[in-house]
C-alpha cells in the first residue's frame, strides 16, 4: 500500500518532469554528441546540419539575407493570417475594412503596417539574396536547380505583393494594378488573355479583386511554402552553403589519413559526417578543422537574424503608417499612375517601348536568369565575394542590377504627370 | 553576440510593449471617464449618480441606415457629452451640441428635443469625417487620404495655406443641408442659394452641366463634384484653374472671396445622391431629354416688363445673364472675352444671332459656350447690341491701339492681352517682324478693314475711317515691328488654283498631307498635331472653313510654296513637293472645307 502510494505520489511529483522529457527527448546538451542529437531529433532544428561550416556563419558572407527573407515570409504569413479574420474581398466592402483596421480594429493599425512593410522588405531583400548568390558565385554546380528555385521563388514574392497591393481598394491598388495588368497585356499572342484570366474582366474590377485575393491567400502562399521547402532541402542535399573549394584555401595544416584510420581513431567525430551528404570521407580531416555544430552556433546566429528582422520590422511599422489613399475612383485616374515600386522599371521600360520594355527585355533578363548557371560551367572562384576569376559575370550582373535600379528610380522619382521627367528636388 | 543579442530582445520587447499600451490606452477612454468624474459632480439626484456610478468607458456608436449606404459614426465616443444639456460651457470633446430652434429642435417642459437625433442620423451626415476613426486625426479627417474631412473644420496637411484660410466656417455644413433638403429655396442654406444663383449669373451653367440644373458640354460635369473633390481643390481650381489642370480653358472669372465661398459650397453639395429623392426618381430624372431652362434666364425675364422694346430688354438681358462676367462692355469688365462695346459696327444682325446660337458656326474654335437660351433672347440680345454702333472718337493712333487693339494682342503688341489666352485662333504676336516685314501693306489693311474670317479678329472698316487704319498700322510699325517695309519681290504663283478639282487630286492631296502636314496640322487638320505644342503661332486649323473658304487660292498656294516667313511654315518647294502636289493639298484643304457651314 504504502509503497505504491508513494510511487503514486512520486509520479505525480514528477508529473511536469515527464511532461517535460516526453517533449524534449533531450536535456540541454552538454557533449557534442548531445549537441549533435538536439539537431537532428528536433522536429524544427533537424532540417538543420548536425555541424555547420564557420565559413556559412560568417555574417559578412551571406548576411542572413536568405534566413531574412523566410523570417518575412513567415511574419507575413502569420499577419497575414491574422488580417484574413477582417477583410472582405468585396468592392463595396474592402476599403470600409480597411478604416476599420485603422481605426477600431485592435491592434488593426500595426499588423497592417507590419504587413505592408514586411511585404515591400520581402521583396528588396530576397532581391538582394540573389545578388548575393550571384555575386558569391554560389549557383554554380551542384546548385544550378537550387538557383531557379530561388528565380522561381523570387518571381512568386513580387506576384505575392503585387496581388496583395489590389486587396486595400484604393486609389494607389487600383491604379497600380490597372497599370501593372495591362503591363501583361503586351505579352504576345497570349498577352490580352493573361489579362483577361488575371482580372475576370476587361477591367479591374470586383471579379479581379476576388482573384487576387484567393491568389494573394491561398494559391501563392501554398507555392511559396513548397518551393521554399524545396529550396532548404535542396541546400542540404547540395552540401550546404556554397565556399570555395578546399584547395582554393590557405590549407590548414592538416595530415590527410587514410579514412578508415580516421574513423577509427576517432570515433566521435563520425558526428561530423552528418552534416555531409556527398563527398569522399577523405575531407573528413579538413572539414572537421572548418566546421562547427550547430547548437548552438547557428542557432544563436538565426535566432539573432529573427531578433534583428522582428525589431526592424517594428521600428518601422511604429513610425510609418501603410499608406491609404482614397477609396477607388474609376473616373479619376491619378496622374500618373503607378505601378509599385519594384515595377516602376518595367513601367519607365514601357514608356520607351511597350512591347519591349513590358515583355521582350524582362523575358530575355528571366531567360539569362534561368540559364545562366547552365552557361557558366567554371568552377573557380566559389564561395567568396567578387571572386576575381567571375570579374566579367559579376560586373555584367551588376550592369544589368544597376540599370534595373536606376529604371526603378527614375520611374519613382523623375516622373511627373503624363510620365514627363520632373526633378525631385 | 551576447550584447547584441540582448539589444535586439529588448528593443523587440519595448516595441511590443509600446504596441500594448497603445492598443489598451485610447483618448476616447480618458475622455469618457472624465466625462464621468464631471457628471458626477453635476449629478444632483441619487438615482444620477447611480447610474454613472457603475459605468466605465465603452465604444459609443450611431449605425444610421437612412441616408444612403449605413453609416457608422463613433462620434460620441470622445463626443460623450453633446446631447447632456448640462455641458453648454463644457469644453470639446465634452460639450453640448447647440441646440437650435432654426434647425428645428423644440424646447419642451425646459427641456430640449431634437429635430435632427443623432441616433438617427449620426453626425457624419451633415458634418463629414470618418465616423469609424476613434481617433481624433483619424475621424476628424486630418490626414491627407482621408475623403472627407470635417466640413469647415479640419485642414489637410496638403492644402494651400492661402486657400485653407478660407475654408473654415459652419457655413460650409449648408452643402450638406441640400443633400436632403433638395429644394432650390430651402432656407436653411442661404449659402447654397447664393452659390446656385451665382452659378447662373457667372455663367457657369454655359460650360458645365449638373444634373436637373444645366446642361452645358464645354466643362467637365458637375453632378457629383462635391463628392469626388475636397473643398480646397473647389476653391483653388475657381481661383486659378490653370494651376490644377495646365489645359483647362476655363477662364478666372473676377469674384470675391464670399462670391467664391458661396460657390464652393454650392459645388460641396453636388453629391449625386440627394437623399430625399427616391431610386425611381433619380432614375426618370436622367431619363429626360428636356434641357433644363437656365434659372437665371426665368430669373431675368420675371423681371422684365413686357412694354420694353427689344434693344431695351436686350440690354436688361446682357446685364442680367452671364455675359458681363466675360466681355466688356463700357464699364463692366469680365476680363477674358472680346468687347461688345462697338459690336453694333462689327458684326451684322445674322452673325450675332448664329453667334449667340452656336459660337462655333463662326468662329471654330472659339470657346464660348453654347448657352441655350430662348430664342428670342437672341433676338432682342442682338438687336441691343446693334445699337453699339457709337464710332471710335477722334484720338492719336497710340489711344486707338491702346483702346481697340491692346485688349488682345497686347499693351506691348505681342499677342498677350488680358483676352489672349481664351481666344482661338490667338492674337497675332505683332512684334513679330519677320512675319510682319514679309506680308504686303494691302494684306494688313485688309485684315484690319474686314476681319479675318473664323477667328475673333473683326472688321474694323465701320470703326475706323481709312486714315485712322492707317495710323494704326503706322503706329504698330513703329512701336512693335521696328523694322523698315521691305521690298517685297513679286513671286510667280497662279491665281486660281492650276489642279482641277477631281476626286483623284484630292485624294493624292489627302496622301502628301498625311505625309507632310500631319506632324503640326495634325492628322484632322484641326491644327493639333504632335508638335503643335511647342510651335509659336500655333499652326493654322485648316478646318476652320470660315477662314479657309474665305481665303484665297492664291494666298494658300504661296504659304504652302514659299512657307510662311516668322511662322513654323517652311518653304515646300524646298522639301521637293511639285507645283501640282501642292495644287492637290489645296485641293484636299478645300474639300475638308467645303461644306458652307457659314452664311456667306
Amino acid at each position: 500500500m504504502s509503497t505504491e502510494k508513494k510511487s503514486l505520489w512520486k509520479d505525480l511529483m514528477d508529473l511536469p518532469k515527464n511532461i517535460y522529457r516526453s517533449i524534449f527527448r533531450n536535456p540541454l546538451p552538454a557533449s557534442d554528441r548531445g549537441r549533435a542529437a538536439t539537431s537532428f531529433t528536433n522536429f524544427f532544428l533537424h532540417i538543420q546540419p548536425v555541424r555547420v561550416n564557420k565559413r556559412t556563419l560568417r555574417p559578412s558572407y551571406t548576411m542572413g539575407l536568405g534566413l531574412i527573407s523566410f523570417f518575412l515570409f513567415v511574419i507575413l504569413a502569420v499577419t497575414g493570417v491574422l488580417l484574413m479574420f477582417y477583410y472582405v474581398p468585396s468592392t463595396t466592402q474592402a476599403y470600409d475594412r480597411m478604416l476599420d483596421l485603422r481605426s477600431s480594429v485592435a491592434f488593426g493599425v500595426i499588423l497592417r503596417n507590419m504587413h505592408r512593410w514586411a511585404a515591400h522588405a520581402m521583396v528588396a531583400v530576397v532581391f538582394l539574396h540573389m545578388c548575393r548568390v550571384f555575386l558569391t558565385g554560389s549557383y554554380k554546380a551542384p546548385r544550378e536547380f537550387n538557383w531557379n528555385i530561388g528565380v522561381g521563388l523570387f518571381l512568386l514574392t513580387l506576384f505575392s505583393s503585387f496581388t496583395g497591393y489590389l486587396l486595400p481598394w484604393d486609389q494607389l491598388a487600383f491604379w497600380a494594378i490597372t497599370v501593372g495588368t495591362s503591363i501583361a497585356g503586351y505579352a504576345p499572342l497570349i498577352g490580352h488573355q493573361l489579362q483577361f484570366l488575371l482580372l475576370g474582366d476587361a477591367t479591374v474590377g470586383q471579379e479581379a479583386l476576388l482573384r487576387f485575393y484567393v491568389l494573394h491567400v491561398v494559391v501563392l502562399p501554398i507555392a511559396l511554402v513548397l518551393l521554399v521547402a524545396v529550396h532548404f532541402w535542396r541546400i542540404r542535399k547540395d552540401g550546404g552553403l556554397a565556399r570555395p573549394e578546399p584547395s582554393e584555401l590557405p590549407a590548414p595544416a592538416a595530415v590527410v589519413a587514410p579514412a578508415g584510420e580516421v574513423v577509427a581513431a576517432l570515433p566521435a567525430r563520425r558526428f561530423a559526417i552528418q552534416g555531409l551528404v556527398k563527398g569522399p570521407l577523405v575531407k573528413v580531416g579538413t572539414l572537421d578543422d572548418d566546421t562547427v555544430f550547430s547548437w548552438p552556433n547557428l542557432l544563436i546566429a538565426e535566432l539573432f537574424v529573427l531578433l534583428l528582422t522582428v525589431a526592424g520590422l517594428m521600428a518601422v511599422s511604429l513610425f510609418f503608417n501603410a499608406p491609404l489613399e482614397h477609396p477607388v475612383n474609376v473616373m479619376h485616374p491619378p496622374n500618373p499612375a503607378k505601378a509599385p515600386w519594384y515595377f516602376l522599371g518595367l513601367q519607365e521600360q514601357v514608356s520607351y517601348s511597350a512591347f519591349w520594355g513590358g515583355v521582350g527585355v524582362p523575358a530575355i533578363e528571366l531567360l539569362l536568369l534561368v540559364l545562366v548557371p547552365y552557361i557558366d560551367r567554371s568552377k573557380e572562384g566559389v564561395g567568396r565575394w567578387f571572386a576575381r576569376q567571375r570579374v566579367w559575370a559579376n560586373t555584367l550582373f551588376l550592369t544589368f542590377v544597376l540599370v534595373n535600379i536606376v529604371l526603378i528610380v527614375i520611374g519613382t522619382f523623375f516622373r511627373g504627370a503624363n510620365w514627363q521627367f520632373v526633378s525631385p528636388f | 553576440m551576447r550584447l547584441a543579442l540582448a539589444v535586439v530582445s529588448l528593443v523587440v520587447l519595448v516595441g511590443s510593449g509600446v504596441v500594448i499600451v497603445d492598443q489598451f490606452h485610447s483618448q476616447w477612454q480618458d475622455h469618457q471617464k472624465a466625462y464621468f468624474n464631471q457628471a458626477l459632480g453635476l449629478a444632483k439626484t441619487p438615482a444620477e449618480r447611480a447610474a454613472l456610478d457603475g459605468r466605465t468607458p465603452r465604444l459609443e456608436q450611431v449605425i444610421a441606415t437612412g441616408f444612403g449606404d449605413a453609416r457608422v459614426d463613433r462620434c460620441e465616443s470622445c463626443h460623450i457629452a453633446s446631447d447632456d444639456p448640462r455641458f453648454t460651457q463644457g469644453k470639446e470633446p465634452l460639450r453640448t451640441h447647440p441646440y437650435s430652434a432654426e434647425m428645428g429642435d423644440v424646447l419642451k417642459d425646459g427641456r430640449w428635443e431634437r429635430r435632427h437625433k443623432f441616433t438617427e442620423f449620426g453626425c457624419t451626415a451633415c458634418h463629414d469625417g470618418q465616423g469609424r476613426g476613434l481617433d481624433k486625426a483619424d475621424a476628424h479627417g486630418e490626414e491627407t487620404e482621408w475623403p472627407r474631412p470635417m466640413s469647415g473644420y479640419t485642414t489637410q496637411a496638403d492644402w494651400d495655406k492661402n486657400i485653407a484660410g478660407h475654408l473654415k466656417g459652419k457655413e460650409f455644413l449648408q452643402a450638406n443641408c441640400v443633400r436632403c433638403h433638395a429644394d432650390k429655396d430651402f432656407a436653411g442654406a442661404p449659402e447654397v442659394a447664393k452659390g446656385r444663383a451665382l452659378f447662373f449669373k457667372t455663367g457657369c451653367f454655359g460650360c458645365h452641366r449638373i444634373e436637373g440644373i444645366s446642361s452645358g458640354t464645354l466643362g467637365p460635369d458637375l453632378s457629383e463634384e462635391g463628392k469626388e473633390r475636397k473643398v480646397d481643390y473647389l476653391w483653388g481650381h475657381i481661383v486659378d484653374p490653370r494651376a490644377y489642370t495646365p489645359t483647362s480653358i476655363m477662364p478666372k472669372f473676377k469674384l470675391t472671396d464670399d462670391e467664391r465661398k458661396s460657390l464652393v459650397i454650392f459645388l460641396k453639395s453636388r453629391q449625386g445622391v440627394d437623399y430625399s429623392s427616391s431610386a425611381v426618381a433619380g432614375y426618370k430624372l436622367a431619363g429626360t431629354t428636356n434641357k433644363p431652362v437656365p434659372e437665371s434666364a426665368i430669373a431675368v425675364e420675371s423681371t422684365l416688363s413686357t412694354s420694353l422694346t427689344s434693344a431695351a430688354r436686350g440690354e436688361k438681358l446682357i446685364e442680367g445673364y452671364a455675359c458681363l462676367s466675360c466681355h466688356k462692355l463700357d464699364d463692366h469688365d469680365g476680363g477674358i472675352s472680346p468687347d461688345l462695346s462697338r459690336e453694333g459696327l462689327l458684326r451684322d444682325e445674322q452673325w450675332l444671332t448664329d453667334h449667340f446660337k452656336n459660337p462655333r458656326s463662326r468662329v471654330p474654335d472659339s470657346d464660348m459656350p453654347v448657352f441655350g437660351l430662348p430664342e428670342n433672347d437672341y433676338r432682342d440680345m442682338a438687336a441691343y447690341l446693334l445699337t453699339r454702333n457709337s464710332p471710335a472718337p477722334a484720338a492719336t493712333p497710340a489711344e486707338t491701339y491702346k483702346n481697340l487693339c491692346a485688349r488682345c494682342h497686347g499693351e506691348k503688341g505681342d499677342g498677350k492681352g488680358i483676352n489672349s489666352t481664351y481666344i482661338d485662333p490667338a492674337p497675332r504676336d505683332l512684334t513679330l517682324a519677320e512675319f510682319m516685314a514679309n506680308k504686303p501693306e494691302s494684306r494688313l489693311i485688309n485684315s484690319i478693314q474686314n476681319g479675318v474670317p473664323g477667328t475673333s479678329m473683326p472688321p474694323w472698316s465701320k470703326v475706323l475711317t481709312a486714315d485712322q487704319t492707317k495710323g494704326v498700322l503706322d503706329y504698330v510699325w513703329a512701336s512693335f515691328v521696328k523694322t523698315p517695309h521691305r521690298q517685297l519681290k513679286p513671286r510667280k504663283i497662279p491665281d486660281v488654283n492650276p489642279v482641277a478639282m477631281t476626286p483623284e487630286s484630292i485624294h493624292q492631296g489627302e496622301a502628301i498631307y498625311l505625309q507632310r502636314c500631319t506632324g503640326c496640322h495634325g492628322r484632322k487638320a484641326d491644327g493639333h498635331g504632335p508638335n503643335s505644342l511647342d510651335i509659336s503661332p500655333r499652326p493654322r486649323n485648316l478646318r476652320n472653313a470660315a477662314f479657309v473658304q474665305a481665303t484665297s487660292d492664291r494666298r494658300l498656294l504661296e504659304s504652302i510654296t514659299y512657307g510662311v516667313e516668322g511662322t513654323a511654315m517652311p518653304s515646300w518647294i524646298d522639301y521637293g513637293l511639285s507645283q501640282n502636289q501642292i495644287g492637290d493639298i489645296l485641293n484636299y484643304i478645300r474639300s475638308l472645307n467645303a461644306e458652307p457651314k457659314t452664311g456667306k
